[in-house]
């Protein structure tokens, strides 16, 4: 079958039981999407998938089979800058130092990603909420939410 | 006579003080006191390697990938104590992809911090048994279910109280207290001190068993060439893991090469080999490939390491006026299967002053997973108990409960009568109460919920100390690299050390680039625990940029014919004093010089004698309870901090921020439960197991006090990683207690540990 990630089409043989995070990871060496728990409950292995001309939503690619992406586009931390251009959800998280060990920040900016195409100028409760199945063990999350924040007033008002 | 070149010196790692014979460096570069103007030190330079990370680019451990390498899984034990009557490994073999197991007769004599690995006799659930290695990661897992593994179960200890009982199932062969048990540490009289004592109060504390919980789990790749062993791991410590290794496998030190570039967090839990180290090393030779062992989720809950649990009895006598005539604490510590001796009684000797102290601690093996150092062990514990004490005698007294504290500050390191080299705490205490505006107005109460405030002081030895080393080496193209064998763990080293490398060499910090984590091409540094390496290696990295920049000036002073000392080094760009139109680049000396290269040689120097090195920190919590229900809400932390000089004021506070949290989930949510009659750990998951999310974020206000130790090394910085988790919990339980009006004397705050001392001490408070 055929899986579209990052805007590029992989030809793979995929089972059935294959989950999407051990593909990326695994056979695609897409390593950037995290590891950390493999059953729901970190955020380490977001993912956005998109159906036709649908908007991108943030999934966990540890609970997401991968034979069942075929008719979905599938971005991952590699695709979301342009080339060496950086998103501006990206230089937020630089400027705001929003990372420390930098493990689970793959996973909070695509979840941010999502957020922001959802619900272009967020509340901080929205951002709260959204987040809040991304867990950093460091504790970044105050600059995370700036980061989050400072991208959505840039995304908002800098075009 | 000249004086001996090398001299012996103390340092201090979380309470461990050990002598080491050092070489005296061969120039000591003046120090960075306030009044010297720094340009890139103190400044928010970016975090070097953000856009790595940004960019899912970084490399950690478990995204290294080898041509044929196998795929690790771990077979455990299903029960807290017994025997392997069989280990039945042939199913797994017979799953396509499966290459080889590994067993007990694979690795007799490698030992880890829970004991002989895949050993029969089981002593906590968990515990490894064997692996398999398998040309996938689903293969392997697949396998691991399949062995089929035969005990006999015995009964177990897990709990403090069942492993002290008189018949109690035996953990290990030399009984269930450790072999220094009861380790009693004392000043004074203390019997003399309570006679003194206007008023004694005396209560019962705990605190539970929490998890690193890391988001990286443990993970090594091992790869051999011919005797030769390298392997990339997720370490606080590469020349701790090399010599972990060397001696499992019966190598010299320089047959293995350790490779750590970026890291998950540690937080204490990786300060050496692991059982997934060795079952990678060992899986690897076995089989001739590659191996990665990277531990499931429950595998890390369950086998690498956690926070002693405690019981701590604590009998405090102060004057009327609030002063302490004695401290006693007598304490049982929780270590599972194994571990070091963190006891929660060195706090209790060091923060405030008091004439008269003793500590009893009895460290207790249970047939549960083995301690290892989280976050400053052992502190974290004992500042919960001290601190909840000095709330509830300040209480009895009527006096202000920062107050009290300040009534008994501690000039001198009284446990080892000798200088503090620096101490701010007064100050941290000033501005972070002046920041916080204690003591808070009591507002009238409204509806169920009611507000409380708490204070906690911290002390923490941060000096750091020798040996470390760097070099700097300015490259032909004019960039500078910083080489040191040190890690960053996420704290932002790389970018610290690039920092003092650019301001002592006067090169623009951009133009440096730092290099770490490889045993086998990088001077040695100590492990990065014990909030250690910018106090041990700043300096060293400082001296070789100072060495650098003196050699980089005589190079100079030769192409552009001038006196060296008439030159100076800014912004990578070497000019004659007060004669800015004859300049070169450091490219531009580069390229004259072509291959010869610029090396400057850096190592840290002795401690000064008889002085302590501590951080400091005031921390304060605002919450509200919810009386009906128990639920507590963290409002406001504001927290003071004196570490010396700040190298990076935006990554040290992010640092500051990070510890305050895992304060926050130690203080409400987290505890590790074990059930008592199945012996099993009922929480090895991120689910039932709860860090704080971004929901739980309250508003935190974390900063430091302008400071530079000088006195404790030239560059006046001191560490900062451990401080800010240390009195969040204590500050956090007496702003509940403020709230309800009833004492909160065990962790974690929840709920029901609300509503049963609300029903408890209505009695007395209604």
């Amino acid at each position: 079958m055929q899986l579209t990630i990052n805007g590029a089409t992989h030809d793979i043989e995929l089972a059935g039981h294959e989950t999407l995070l051990r593909v990326l990871r695994d056979r695609l060496q897409l390593t950037g999407t995290k590891e950390s728990c493999a059953r729901g409950e970190c955020g380490a292995c977001t993912v956005l998938v998109a159906g036709d001309g649908g908007p991108r939503r943030a999934v966990y690619s540890c609970l997401t089979l991968a034979a069942a992406c075929g008719d979905v586009q599938i971005t991952t931390i590699e695709g979301v800058a342009q080339g060496s251009v950086l998103h501006p959800l990206q230089q937020a998280f630089i400027a705001h130092d929003a990372m420390q060990c930098g493990f689970c920040t793959p996973g909070q900016i695509l979840a941010a990603l999502a957020l922001l195409e959802r619900t272009p100028m967020p509340s901080e409760s929205d951002i709260r909420t959204a987040l809040s199945g991304n867990l950093c063990r460091c504790g970044t999350y105050p600059n995370i939410l700036l980061a989050v924040r400072a991208a959505a007033e840039q995304l908002h008002h800098g075009r | 006579m000249a004086g001996k070149r090398f001299v012996a010196t103390k340092v201090e790692v979380e309470g461990r003080e050990d002598t080491r014979i050092v070489e005296i460096p061969d120039f000591d570069p003046a120090p960075w006191t306030l009044d010297v103007p720094l340009e890139i030190v103190g400044q928010c330079v970016p975090r070097a390697d953000a856009r790595e990370k940004v960019t899912g680019r970084a490399v950690y451990t478990a995204d290294v990938s080898q041509a044929g390498m196998l795929h690790a899984a771990v077979i455990r034990a299903p029960i807290a104590h017994g025997r392997v009557v069989s280990l039945d490994l042939t199913p797994c073999l017979e799953i396509a992809g499966v290459q080889d197991v590994l067993q007990l007769d694979d690795v007799k004599d490698i030992r880890y911090d829970s004991g002989q690995l895949f050993d029969h006799t089981i002593r906590f659930a968990g515990q490894p048994l064997a692996a398999v290695a398998a040309d996938s990661w689903h293969a392997a897992r697949l396998a691991a279910d399949a062995a089929i593994v035969r005990v006999d179960a015995a009964p177990h200890a897990v709990t403090v109280a069942a492993a002290l009982e008189p018949d109690a199932p035996q953990v290990r062969r030399t009984g269930n207290t450790s072999k220094n048990s009861p380790r009693v540490t004392q000043r004074g009289d203390v019997e003399a001190g309570l006679r003194e004592a206007d008023v004694v109060v005396e209560r019962e504390f705990r605190t539970p068993t929490a998890l690193h919980t890391a988001m990286e789990p443990h993970g090594a790749v091992a790869v051999w060439t011919g005797d030769q062993l390298t392997v990339w791991e997720s370490t606080q410590g590469i020349f701790n893991t090399r010599s972990d290794l060397a001696e499992a496998f019966g190598l010299k030190l320089t047959q293995v090469r350790v490779i750590k570039d970026y890291m998950g967090g540690g937080f204490g839990a990786k300060n050496g080999a692991a059982a997934s180290t060795y079952i990678a090393a060992a899986l690897a030779r076995k089989t001739g490939q590659p191996v990665r062992c990277v531990l499931d989720r429950e595998g890390e809950q369950v086998d690498t390491g956690n926070r002693s649990a405690t019981t701590q009895r604590v009998k405090v006598g102060a004057t009327r006026d609030g002063r302490l005539t004695a401290l006693v604490l007598d304490a049982d510590v929780q270590m599972g299967v194994g571990g070091w001796f963190a006891g929660p009684g060195k706090i209790f000797h060091e923060l405030y002053a008091c004439a008269n102290v003793r500590t009893t601690e009895t460290f207790v093996y249970t047939h549960t997973g083995a301690m290892a150092s989280f976050r400053a062990p052992g502190h974290v514990e004992g500042a919960f108990a001290l601190e909840r004490a000095m709330d509830i005698i300040a209480t009895e007294l009527g006096i202000d409960r920062l107050e009290i504290r300040r009534r008994n500050y501690a000039d001198r390191d009284q446990e080892k009568n000798r200088r503090y080299s620096d101490k701010n705490l007064h100050r941290c205490y000033d501005e972070a109460s002046r920041r916080f505006a204690w003591p808070m107005r009591r507002e009238a109460a409204a509806g169920p919920w009611r507000r409380g405030s708490g204070v906690a002081s911290v002390s923490w030895p941060a000096g750091g100390g020798p040996p470390s080393y760097a070099h700097v080496r300015v490259n032909p193209d004019g960039s500078v690299d910083v080489l040191t064998g040190s890690q960053d763990l996420g704290t932002g080293s790389r970018t610290v050390f690039a920092q003092i490398a650019a301001e002592a060499l006067g090169a623009r910090v951009e133009d440096v680039r730092t290099v770490l984590g490889d045993t086998e091409r990088l001077p040695y540094t100590g492990n990065s625990w014990g909030s250690q390496t910018t106090a041990s290696v700043g300096p060293a990295v400082r001296m070789a940029a100072e060495d650098a920049r003196r050699k980089l000036l005589d190079a100079a002073a030769t192409l552009m014919d001038v006196p060296a000392d008439t030159l100076e080094s800014h912004q990578s760009v070497i000019r004659v004093r007060d004669r800015h139109d004859r300049a070169m680049t450091f490219a531009e000396i580069g390229e004259k010089l072509r291959h010869v290269m610029i090396i400057g040689n850096g190592s840290r120097g002795p401690n000064p004698d008889q002085t302590a090195l501590s951080a400091f920190a005031a921390q304060f919590a605002e919450v509200m309870v919810n009386v009906e229900t128990g639920q507590v809400r963290v409002l406001r932390v504001v927290a003071a901090h004196d570490s010396g000089r700040i190298i990076n004021p935006r990554l040290a506070q992010s640092q500051l921020e990070g510890g305050i949290l895992q304060g926050i989930g130690y203080a409400l949510f987290e505890e590790r439960i074990i059930d008592e009659s199945l012996g099993r750990p009922l929480n090895p998951t991120m689910h039932d197991y709860k860090i704080p999310t971004l929901a739980d974020l309250p508003q935190i206000d974390a900063f430091f006090v302008r400071s530079s130790d000088t006195v404790a090394n030239h560059t006046g910085a001191k560490g900062l990683a451990e401080p800010p988790i240390i009195g969040i919990a204590a500050a956090i339980a007496n702003a509940v207690s403020d709230a309800i009006g009833a004492e909160i004397n065990a962790l974690p705050v929840t709920p029901w540990r609300v509503v049963s001392a609300r029903a408890r001490d209505s009695g007395e408070t209604a």
